[in-house]
């Protein structure tokens, strides 16, 4: 205990930002790609495991065609598959969303296991140097100034993606005609279908771009955040990523606020490793952490709910009722 | 009467479409599928290690999936079954370790009592989250799930550990005897049967499965006529967090003999999938469990005489309960029929 | 071209195997304002839906300005010129009132919707109608009365010619049902054809030019007004001469069995939260609450039930509190409820008749004993209680998904008086159910009183509350705001207390 008084500003340092984003940025992709189809009220469960096709995907492809850009839109068009099939088992054959979110993790488990053995004949875990890597963004002039390189220098491309990614959605739910179509079918899908707008496409819209976003999630998973392969790579990560929606209700720049939390409790016990926590300890930082905020900002919501609809609060401006 | 044979009907059709898409898949691979499946299924029925295999794989899996089913029936998506698990068996394991002064069958009891106690507290964290502050129970499950696996894992290589090279506990003082040798299988399968059987009787004979019915399919209506939809649902899941308990426990005390790392991984999710598949019908789920019993116990027997890797199982069980979960795709017949009906009903007219 | 904008002919739609229609017929000319009358589930609605394309026709034939149209959807419908005005909204409350009018063809600007043009166009309709809408609010922050305005200003500036209102004054109070006549004439002047779906005869011979009738599904007759009187229209709709009143007997008041005194009750909805409340209901006596929906009744009848927080106040049922107490203990000590919402507060829709039948009292003897549930029991029960209401389909094993509203409503009606308790809360206990189930389920609340039960009875039905009460007390956002005998109460003054006025 006394170590980690003792050593309180190597584990809390400039490095330590960037250090929670990079490994809150896969969490943010998965939470991006829940929030998607949760604005047409629909719980991708199936988020963790169409990230991990993603994963296989991305890997797979860069190794056997060398491109790295090829290897994510595989990984992409391979997410929105999987994303289709729940979509239409969900919207046209009415499937319960958290049976077949689960049937579909299950799927991706099982495929990317089978698949390293069938294609690349291993077992649990493919690196190779023949993967490429997503590249990263080295800016020059920031090697001379430390504050800058510790913090900017040297991200790989899909890291400055994640955060383009999130204001795009951010412009893209609340400024854009499909956006203001989506949140419609998502609150009240009669209301949006008597408009003359058609639910169903709009929910099948919602869940390709669902996939798309976390077939991307895993190609940063698998190329960007690392160069391998490795069965249940993801290892709850999409989970996270629904939970950190839920904390941000769906809204982008909420949700990956919520992720950046997670991201500190794991860079902050990665550091606490070192001076000699239990490495299982610090393996669970991240979940804990998770579940804590999930549930304190749900509770805050319960109370302030219960606060608003109070009727001991003095009536507000009288609503008029005679036109 | 008439639900049950139609669900029934359903299943049978849906084990159809997905070994047909095995099938196909092993055709992919090169493999000869008939060969695949017979070896699959020489490898859970033949000679007593065979069939001792498939028993025991079974005994975990009724357990948890009728876990997962109970859950379900109050309206929980339980995915903490497999937490459940590794907490029921850690907490059989530190009793069946530290509480030697019992007497032998005491002890065992109070072994599945512990487990029990334990997998069930576990479970009313989400369960109260849920019905008080609407958290969503799949999501803290899930999550929980990764916290149990660490806190075993800590506490059979920490103060726990027996200090063998793997990280295990040491042996418990009461063992349930195995039968079928030298597979696993133990008394623990009658065990499980006895209380799969009450959780039925409970369901759909007692007062409290009255209420577990009434919440899992009206929860305002329960609230309107008196009975505490959030207790209820509370409650099952708690039940659910015993059942895995015992799981746990008899996985402890039955075929290891310790708490081993990491011993219960997938045992959770397998049981939730023969649940899924069964729409936690508590009359069909067992037999699901069964059934997928044979297809885990037959893989390695399958991967071993043929070039069919076991992995291969797995994604026709995931096919299998996706193609379950469409509830309106059978549908098609019914329509079919109407539409005869009502073209006749044209010719009269 | 035809003189008729509308034509629908020899309509038939099921759902499941219910038939909802049977032999659909109606016309609507360029201009006029056509009534569709019937009673609760004669099918109006639905042909209205089918018209809207928000259902496929199973058989017969929609012709839209001459047009034969196959396969309508809402957009297609729009498209041809139609627009609706659904009995519920549909509108989305977390979106603004401007938001929720350009649904569905928003002006863009770039990539942007252009709020700016929207609101421009919304406003010239605004005036031209002096309709006073609140753009910028959320929709769940304004009246009932707006949002039926919104839903007007939508269904114009999507290019209606055709505009179809479904029971729109079911909502309303007799004034602001004026306010809106005198919309719908303006919008008559602008040569705009008017659908009104109604089932109250005096608004339907105040504003129709034409009234279709239909009964049971099927169409029965058109008439101009100017033949018509509402004697006649009664016998058409109703198909032989009822008269629901019920013979009411004046009991003198007994003891006080339910008292509520002061009570704060907390709401989603700011116009729904109960402000300081004070009644009594006597033995033998029944009590209507008349008020809007939407301003507090079903937070009273929910605190009442112990299924929602009392703040403030007390509520004492036989002297005893029970304010916050469990739904289960309130229920034991002596409260029988008909809730407002049969299909999710009432029934258990996928549990059989018999279940249902039983289910309050389940874990009592004779229906269980320890911890077992005594199957023989709960059949003998269903057996009697589905003879002595005539329930049908008689057979008790049926899911009450598979009945029928009023049927339906008369299973929750005899589980709940058959418990012989001293007081009865009544919420909506006739909305949605047909003729032969009202004068049923009336006559056995009549019933109850005669035999000395307390009846709160909470209708949207004017008539209803008139016609069985004997003391009525009128709530506006969730206020008393006057109280009378019911042999005093008419649609005038009862109408201008819901407002918000004062009595005398």
């Amino acid at each position: 205990m006394s170590a980690i008084i003792e050593n309180v500003d190597k584990i809390f340092n400039v490095s330590l930002i960037y250090a929670t984003f990079r490994s809150a940025t896969p969490i943010i992709f998965a939470a991006l790609c829940a929030a998607l189809t949760q604005q047409a009220n629909i719980l991708n469960i199936g988020t963790e495991g169409i990230m991990l096709v993603g994963s296989f995907t991305a890997v797979g492809v860069s190794y056997l065609t060398g491109n790295w850009v090829i290897g994510v839109l595989a990984a992409m068009i391979s997410g929105a598959f999987i994303a289709s099939i729940m979509a239409v088992g969900h919207i046209k054959y009415n499937a319960e969303i958290c049976a077949i979110g689960m049937g579909i993790n299950m799927l991706a488990l099982a495929v990317t296991k089978l698949l390293l053995n069938v294609i690349f004949k291993t077992n649990g875990t493919f690196s190779d140097p023949k993967i490429v890597p997503i590249p990263k963004v080295h800016f020059a002039f920031m090697d001379d100034i430390p504050v800058l390189n510790q913090l900017l220098n040297n991200w790989s491309i899909t890291e400055w993606l994640a955060i383009v990614l999130i204001l795009v959605l951010q412009f893209l739910f609340y400024k854009t005609v499909w956006g203001l179509r989506l949140r419609a079918v998502g609150q009240f899908a009669m209301a949006a279908q008597t408009a003359g707008i058609k639910v169903t496409q709009i929910k099948y819209q919602a869940m390709i771009a669902s996939g798309l976003m976390g077939g991307l999630a895993g190609a940063h998973l698998s190329l960007g955040y690392s160069t391998q392969f490795v069965e249940n790579m993801t290892n709850n990560r999409g989970f996270m990523g629904v939970a950190a929606m839920y904390f941000g209700g769906a809204n982008p720049i909420l949700t990956a606020l919520g992720c950046l939390l997670f991201g500190f409790a794991d860079s902050v016990g990665a550091r606490l490793q070192a001076y000699g926590i239990p490495s299982q300890f610090v393996l669970m930082m991240p979940y804990i952490v998770t579940i804590v905020i999930l549930a304190i900002s749900m509770y805050v919501k319960y109370r302030n709910n219960k606060r608003k609809e109070s009727s001991l609060l003095a009536p507000k401006a009288q609503l008029k009722t005679q036109g | 009467m008439n639900i049950k044979a139609s669900g029934l009907k359903r299943i049978l059709f849906t084990v159809v479409i997905a070994l047909v898409i095995g099938a196909v898949l092993i055709l992919m691979i090169g493999e000869n599928p008939i060969e695949a499946y017979q070896a699959l299924f020489k490898g859970a029925f033949k000679g007593k290690f065979g069939f001792g295999n498939t028993v025991a794989t079974f005994t975990p899996l009724l357990l948890t999936s009728i876990a997962f089913a109970v859950a379900a029936q109050a309206g929980a998506f339980n995915v903490g079954v497999e937490g459940e698990v590794f907490l029921g068996g850690i907490a059989a394991a530190y009793i069946g370790v530290n509480f030697t002064f019992l007497p032998k069958p005491i002890l065992l009891i109070t072994c599945f009592l512990g487990a029990m106690v334990v997998a069930g507290a576990w479970a009313t964290i989400p369960a109260v989250l849920k019905a008080y502050y609407g958290v969503s129970e799949v999501c803290t499950t899930i999550l929980m799930n990764t916290v149990a696996v660490y806190i075993t894992s800590y506490l059979v290589s920490g103060p726990m550990s027996a200090g063998t090279a793997n990280a295990q506990s040491h042996s418990v003082a009461v063992n349930l005897p195995q039968f079928m040798k030298p597979s696993s299988a133990n008394v623990g399968v009658f065990i499980a049967i006895v209380i799969v059987v009450l959780v039925a009787i409970m369901l759909y004979k007692t007062k409290f499965g009255y209420k577990i019915r009434v919440v899992g399919t009206n929860p305002a209506f329960a609230d309107c006529i008196g009975i505490n939809s959030k207790k209820v649902f509370i409650n099952s899941m708690i039940l659910s967090g015993a059942i895995g308990g015992i799981a746990g426990c008899i996985e402890v005390l039955g075929v290891h003999g310790y708490f081993l790392n990491n011993f219960a991984v997938g045992l959770g999710s397998n049981g939730m999938l023969a649940a899924l598949i069964a729409r936690s019908n508590v009359v069909l789920t067992p037999f699901l469990a069964f059934f997928l019993s044979i297809l885990k116990a037959g893989a390695m027997g399958m991967q071993q005489s043929t070039g069919v890797p076991k992995a291969l199982v797995d994604t026709i069980i995931a096919i299998f309960i996706i193609v379950a979960t469409m509830e309106t795709l059978f549908e098609f017949k019914k329509k079919i029929k109407r539409k005869v009906k009502k073209e006749k009903g044209e010719a009269k007219a | 071209m035809s003189e008729y904008v509308v034509e629908m002919k020899d309509i038939q739609k099921s759902f499941g195997s219910v038939k909802a229609v049977k032999n659909g017929f109606f016309t609507a000319k360029k201009g006029e304002i056509h009534s569709l009358i019937g009673e609760n589930g004669a099918g109006k609605s639905t042909m209205m839906k089918l018209l809207f394309g928000m259902y496929p026709i199973d058989e017969g034939e929609i012709l839209i300005n001459g047009n034969n149209t196959d396969k309508l959807t809402p957009k297609i419908a729009i498209d041809h010129g139609i627009g609706m005005v659904h009995q519920e909204f549909m509108l989305v409350g977390e979106l603004t009132v401007l938001e929720n009018i350009i649904l569905g063809f928003e002006p863009q600007k770039g990539l942007k919707i252009d709020f700016d043009a929207a609101k421009k166009e919304v406003k010239k309709y605004i005036e031209q109608y002096h309709m006073d809408i609140q753009l910028e609010k959320k929709v769940n922050q304004i009246s009932v009365g707006e949002a039926q305005r919104v839903e007007i200003i939508k269904t114009l500036m999507r290019g209606a010619e055709i505009i179809i209102l479904d029971e729109p004054t079911a909502v309303l109070t007799p004034q602001e049902a004026q306010h809106l006549f005198k919309i719908l004439m303006n919008l008559k002047k602008d040569h705009k054809t008017i659908v009104f779906i109604s089932h109250k005869l005096n608004e339907v011979m105040n504003i129709s030019d034409r009234i279709s009738v239909m009964r049971q599904g099927q169409y029965i007759d058109t008439v101009e007004k100017g033949n018509t009187s509402p004697l006649e229209l009664t016998k058409l709709m109703i198909g032989r001469e009822v008269f629901l009143n019920i013979d009411k007997t004046y009991s003198k008041a007994g003891k006080t069995v339910l008292e509520v005194e002061d009570v704060w009750i907390p709401s989603q909805k700011e116009t729904s939260k109960i402000r300081g409340m004070s009644f009594h209901v006597n033995e033998g006596e029944i009590v209507g609450v008349a008020g809007i929906d939407g301003n507090g009744q079903s937070e009273l009848v929910e605190a009442i039930i112990g299924l929602r927080e009392v703040e403030k106040g007390s509520i004492k049922l036989s002297g005893k509190n029970i304010a916050n107490k469990k739904t289960r203990a309130i229920r034991k000590s002596g409260l029988s409820v008909i809730p407002e919402d049969r299909n999710t507060q009432g029934l258990n829709r996928e549990m059989s008749i018999a279940d249902n039948l039983a289910a309050v009292e389940m874990d009592r003897v004779p229906y269980s004993k320890g911890f077992m549930i005594r199957q023989e029991a709960i059949v003998q029960n269903a057996k009697e209680k589905v003879e002595a209401f005539d329930i049908r389909p008689d057979d008790y094993n049926l899911p009450t998904s598979s009945l029928s509203g009023g049927n339906a409503q008369k299973v929750v009606v005899a589980r709940e008086v058959s418990m012989d308790n001293k007081l009865l809360i009544a919420a909506q206990p006739t909305r949605g159910v047909d003729i032969g189930a009202i004068e049923s389920i009336r006559n056995s609340l009549e019933k109850a009183k005669k035999e000395g039960t307390a009846v709160l009875l909470v209708s949207a039905e004017l008539e209803e509350i008139i016609s069985l009460s004997d003391r009525i007390i009128v709530i506006h956002e969730g206020k008393i705001t006057g109280e009378m005998p019911a042999d005093e109460a008419n649609e005038n003054n009862l109408g201008l207390l819901m407002m918000g006025g004062t009595h005398e």
